[in-house]
């Protein structure tokens, strides 16, 4: 049977919490304010970290730490922070030992093209593939995260986040990046002070199911108490994507002079992840939605991307090699 | 006020509880205790505020205090409406 469909966007009639007008237009865009209203929000926001910069830039060593996966976004979040906006850049991968060979390598070329340091943090493999084995076979997180992510991806994402946040409070760096698309993150979040008591409140929504999965060995990747303390240490979140012209196929151009490629080993959604097609497959069998249909639909609804090419990254079934490669690996685990 | 509380309980069902009965979150209920609303739940949050009733909610407004639960945000959104002279 045919899922139906927003006429506009993409979005399912099995997405959570949806409802159609008479001419099958979704919620989400019949509440959407259109392009020329985005466009000036963009500006804004824009303008917003320009100023920023001026006040926070060379206080410390490095400008801004970035969440570098290696996939194509945070690899031109990466460029326009050096070249845009002349920041000094300290990446962070976290290598959650399903990156794809071929982003192994995107990482180290375009950091040695873009003059970056990369600061490399890898866990005890066995801890995170626990973690994602116990997602692939349960749900641990609340039916709003489901909108936007698997299962897995919030596992690895939300550990992500920490992490930066943790080291640049130790580095005292001013700024933490993020390669969020567009349909990632609105653009009101773009340019944003992380609010410690904020923080330490929905914090606990990742760290206690992962807590009681992996124990005290993940503590290393959250936020001390004693760093919630001290609320002036806390860096400002930027992710430049959101308030940027994006087009998928200049960016791609752009960054492939760096020596960036894209990998032909993972799915159409990731462009450095080996795991994604599995945390996929989990989650359209689980809720009847692709994971990613919330940014793609966006995406859609920006005129970032058409609506054929955004049902061509959320239609196809995932591929069954790349399902079972990890799959395979993490059935270790369970 | 109570066509606001009215606008943020729809929203808040609509957007975060889904099929949830009206009698399982109270005006006082806490969303981030509860575990209903998440950290990107919050930014959601804020661009419905912005868009909704037309305020600017200001980077040092992100606090619990203001964002909480049901009756927070409807003082909050009162006070952003009429700010103290």
């Amino acid at each position: 049977m045919t899922t139906k469909r927003c006429t506009q966007c993409i979005l399912p009639s099995t997405f959570p919490g949806i409802s159609f007008n008479d001419e099958g237009v979704c919620i989400h865009c019949q509440r959407y304010r259109g392009r020329d209203a985005a466009e000036k929000q963009m500006a804004k926001y824009e303008q917003k970290f320009v100023q920023l910069l001026q006040e926070k830039k060379k206080s410390s060593t490095y400008d801004v730490l970035v969440a570098y996966s290696g996939g194509k976004d945070s690899t031109y979040t990466l460029d326009v922070l050096v070249n845009r906006y002349e920041m000094r850049v300290l990446a962070l991968t976290f290598d959650n030992t399903f990156i794809s060979p071929r982003a192994e390598e995107n990482i180290r070329n375009v950091c040695g093209a873009l003059g970056a340091d990369l600061f490399i943090v890898r866990p005890n493999p066995a801890i995170l593939r626990k973690i994602f084995s116990t997602a692939a076979s349960r749900e641990l997180y609340s039916a709003k995260t489901l909108e936007r992510a698997s299962t897995i991806c919030t596992s690895c994402i939300g550990i992500i986040k920490n992490i930066i946040l943790r080291t640049a409070i130790e580095k005292e760096i001013p700024f933490v990046g993020f390669g969020w698309s567009p349909g990632q993150a609105p653009v009101q979040s773009s340019v944003m002070k992380t609010n410690a008591r904020l923080m330490q409140s929905t914090q606990q929504a990742i760290y206690k199911p992962l807590h009681e999965i992996a124990g005290d060995a993940i503590n290393p990747y959250f936020v001390t108490s004693e760093q919630f303390d001290h609320p002036e240490k806390f860096p400002w979140n930027v992710h430049p994507l959101a308030f940027l012209p994006y087009d998928e196929e200049k960016i791609v151009e752009r960054i492939k002079q760096y020596g960036w490629e894209k990998p032909d080993d993972t799915d159409p959604n990731s462009s450095n992840c080996l795991l994604n097609a599995y945390a996929n497959q989990i989650h359209r069998k689980r809720y009847n939605f692709h994971p990613y249909v919330w940014e793609i639909a966006n995406m859609v609804r920006e005129g970032v991307m058409t609506r054929e090419e955004g049902l061509e990254k959320i239609e196809p079934p995932e591929v069954e090699h790349m399902v079972k490669y990890s799959k395979d690996i993490l059935d270790n685990y369970s | 006020m109570n066509d606001t509380l009215a606008t943020i309980r729809k929203f808040i069902f609509d957007n975060f509880l889904f099929d949830a009965a009206e009698e399982d979150l109270g005006n006082d209920d806490s969303f981030l205790d509860q575990g209903i609303i998440d950290s990107t739940g919050v930014l959601e949050l804020v661009e419905w505020l912005e868009d909704t009733f037309d305020i600017a909610v200001d980077d040092d407004e992100l606090i619990p205090e203001n964002l909480d639960s049901v009756n927070q945000l409807a003082a909050f959104i009162n006070k952003k409406a009429n700010p103290e002279p």
